[in-house]
């Protein structure tokens, strides 16, 4: 290696490890703040942690309502992810396979859909959920999340670039569309369904906007909205709230760590289409 | 008769991609559909598939028409192009697939499977997914795939354009004994001339969407009955000239080939007027390099040992294809006389119709 061409690359290592830490930081600091006491939190600037103990952590537990949280957000974020990978999976298939009047129509109304803001929505959607008296159920959570055009996008593109031959080889072996979808199509790249799962399961259990408003009853809240419940019932008790941040984002965390590589896959997929 | 098809007809839009198809195909033969690039060729056998719908006409197979029935109903079996593999599943499982489907006894569907891994040599790949495979054993298991179902017709559509020249040529040997050992009506689609020579009972030509002829591979070499299939049908292709009919005796013609100063001579037993343009059609190896001749002018010689090919030109420009058979005389540059017997002269009417 040239020296050169050595600068180069140390400058390069330094400026991403700087990147990184101002990523990691906050992260960081959630976690030392949560090993402190309360009392130890407030006007603290010390980088390092300076105790470890527990307590934030056993209070968040047990003097809030972070287990039906759980609960509410698992559930929630379960079948959301469930339904929109299997709905859009089955309308995609629908757009790109079958010939049936008004297909085009329908896609351009699905792309639209993709360019219409989930905000505008919101108001339609909360007064429709008000008439459906499905205010503070899981179903109000649920339902509005179900509209997801990009995963619908990203399968149809899937599926068109199977090659007409592979249908047809299945089509004179007898198979119905069944068959084609759930024994061909989609085993040939699980790739796809996987990414579209994290994907879909990491937004909803981050979703705040939507629940923060359909939901009033802290027993029908979900993690990210109970975390604002934290604050008022304790005052600012910036430890408890850091315990329970951390829990909240344990189970994101752990699916990356454990699907780091699907899950960058399947970030660059989905935004592949977003552009 | 294994598949007989009754005034056939397909449209894209306004575009008809076959007009008034008629054919029948004797059961257990091997039949070659043949013809340029777009000819309506895949069309055809996908609609006898089912997998395209007909514009008209019927189509029947072991005498029961199927112009309604569902593709998988019509007891045919169909080898792509591209194999259209099951990527993801091993070779006896794509073998499987139909069969498992059907629901077939787990002992049957190994039985088959076997027996079609036997016939292909396939036994030791078995376990193997497709992209572990060669491109000739991927086209076996494509084969495989069709054996297995016992079809009443195979179908296949330019199954080997995809292999290596040497391959191509193992794997057409091999189709053929499979024929012959399975002896099941088999429909072969391809744009190379010398595979439907080789392969086929019996050549469809076509071109536009028009059966052009159809007949034993060697009738249609000796015997075209357009301009068309005489040039396409043989390689290097028959050499044409324009020419006048300029005297007739009985059956025996006078052609006066282009720019006056040449003549050969045909027998006709139909009409054909004096003074008509016509054009002559004579293959390479029925050129002989004569004392009086027509004039050419030698500008290449490819000698491959066994044969010699001279490429020529006439005074008029017209290029001909001279094929010799173990001369080995340097030509390169030189100025040759040709003559071809008369029963070797064809002559097609300015439609490009044959005149007999
Ligand atoms: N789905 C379709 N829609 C519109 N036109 C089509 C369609 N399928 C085929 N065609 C047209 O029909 C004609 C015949 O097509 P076909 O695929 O049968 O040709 P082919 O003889 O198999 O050619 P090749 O040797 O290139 O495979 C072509 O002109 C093609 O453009
Ligand atoms: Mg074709």
């Amino acid at each position: 290696m040239s020296p050169m061409k050595r600068i180069e690359n140390t400058v390069l290592t330094v400026l991403t490890l700087l990147a990184a830490l101002v990523w990691i930081f906050p992260l960081y600091w959630t976690f030392v703040t949560s090993i402190r006491s309360d009392e130890n939190v407030a006007g603290n600037t010390s980088i390092l942690p300076d105790e470890f103990q527990l307590k934030a952590y056993l209070d968040a537990i047990f003097n809030t309502k972070l287990t039906v949280w759980y609960v509410n957000s698992i559930g929630t974020a379960v079948i959301v992810t469930v339904l929109v990978v299997l709905i859009s999976m089955l309308c995609a298939y629908a757009l790109s396979q079958i010939r049936f009047p008004g297909r085009r129509l329908l896609y351009g109304i699905v792309l639209g859909s993709f360019m219409v803001p989930a905000q505008t929505l919101v108001v339609t959607q909360f007064v429709l959920m008000n008439d459906l008296n499905l205010i503070n159920s899981w179903a109000g959570i649920i339902l509005p999340q179900l509209i997801a055009p990009v995963v619908i996008i990203v399968y149809k593109q899937f599926f068109d670039s199977v090659p007409k031959e592979m249908r047809e080889a299945v089509v004179l072996d007898g198979g119905g569309e069944y068959t084609i979808l759930f024994k061909v199509f989609l085993p040939l790249n699980w790739g796809i369904t996987t990414a579209m799962s994290i994907v879909t399961f990491i937004g909803v259990w981050n979703a705040f906007f939507w629940p923060f408003l359909v939901v009033t009853s802290e027993d029908m809240m979900t993690i990210p909205v109970g975390i604002t419940q934290v604050n008022d019932a304790f005052g600012v008790a910036y430890a408890r709230l850091m315990a329970v941040a951390m829990l909240a984002a344990l189970p994101v965390i752990v699916t990356y760590i454990i699907f780091q590589r699907r899950v960058t896959e399947a970030i660059m997929i989905s935004s592949g289409v977003k552009g | 008769m294994g598949v007989r098809l009754t005034n056939v007809a397909k449209s894209f839009g306004s575009f008809q991609a076959l007009k008034d198809v008629s054919m029948e195909i004797p059961t257990g033969s091997f039949a070659v559909f043949v013809g340029p690039s777009g000819c309506g060729k895949s069309t055809l056998l996908r609609m006898i598939a089912g997998l395209e719908e007909t514009s008209g006409g019927q189509i029947a197979i072991d005498d029961r028409d199927v112009t309604a029935v569902e593709p998988a109903d019509r007891q045919v079996a169909m080898v792509f192009q591209n194999y259209a593999l099951y990527p993801h599943l091993s070779v006896f499982e794509n073998m499987a697939f139909s069969l498992r489907l059907a629901r077939r006894p787990k002992e049957e569907v190994n039985r088959r499977v076997q027996e079609a891994a036997r016939i292909l040599q396939l036994e030791d790949h078995l376990p193997k997914k497709p992209s572990q495979l060669s491109g000739g054993q991927r086209q076996r298991v494509a084969i495989g795939r069709a054996i297995v179902r016992q079809p009443k017709v195979f179908l296949f559509d330019e199954p080997l354009s995809n292999l290596d020249a040497e391959l191509r040529v193992q794997m057409r040997l091999e189709l053929t004994r499979l024929h012959r050992k399975l002896g099941a009506t088999m429909i072969y689609v391809t744009h190379d001339q010398v595979e439907a020579m080789t392969l086929a009972d019996r050549i469809f030509v076509l071109k536009g969407g028009v059966v052009q002829q159809a007949g034993a591979p060697l009738t249609l070499y000796d015997d075209p009955d357009n301009r068309f299939v005489a040039g396409f049908i043989g390689s290097p292709a028959m050499n044409f000239l324009p020419a006048v009919i300029e005297a007739r005796e009985g059956e025996r013609v006078t052609l006066r080939l282009e720019g006056g100063d040449h003549r050969f001579e045909t027998q006709l037993a139909g009409d054909a007027a004096l003074g008509q343009p016509v054009e002559i059609g004579v293959r390479p190896e029925h050129l002989q390099i004569a004392d009086n001749g027509l004039p050419v002018q030698v500008e290449v010689a490819e000698e491959l040992g066994d044969v010699s090919y001279l490429y020529a030109r006439t005074a008029t420009g017209r290029e001909i294809v001279v094929q010799r058979q173990g001369s080995r005389d340097r030509l390169d540059g030189q100025t040759v006389q040709l003559s071809a017997t008369p029963r070797n002269v064809l002559v097609f009417d300015a439609g490009g119709a044959r005149l007999r």
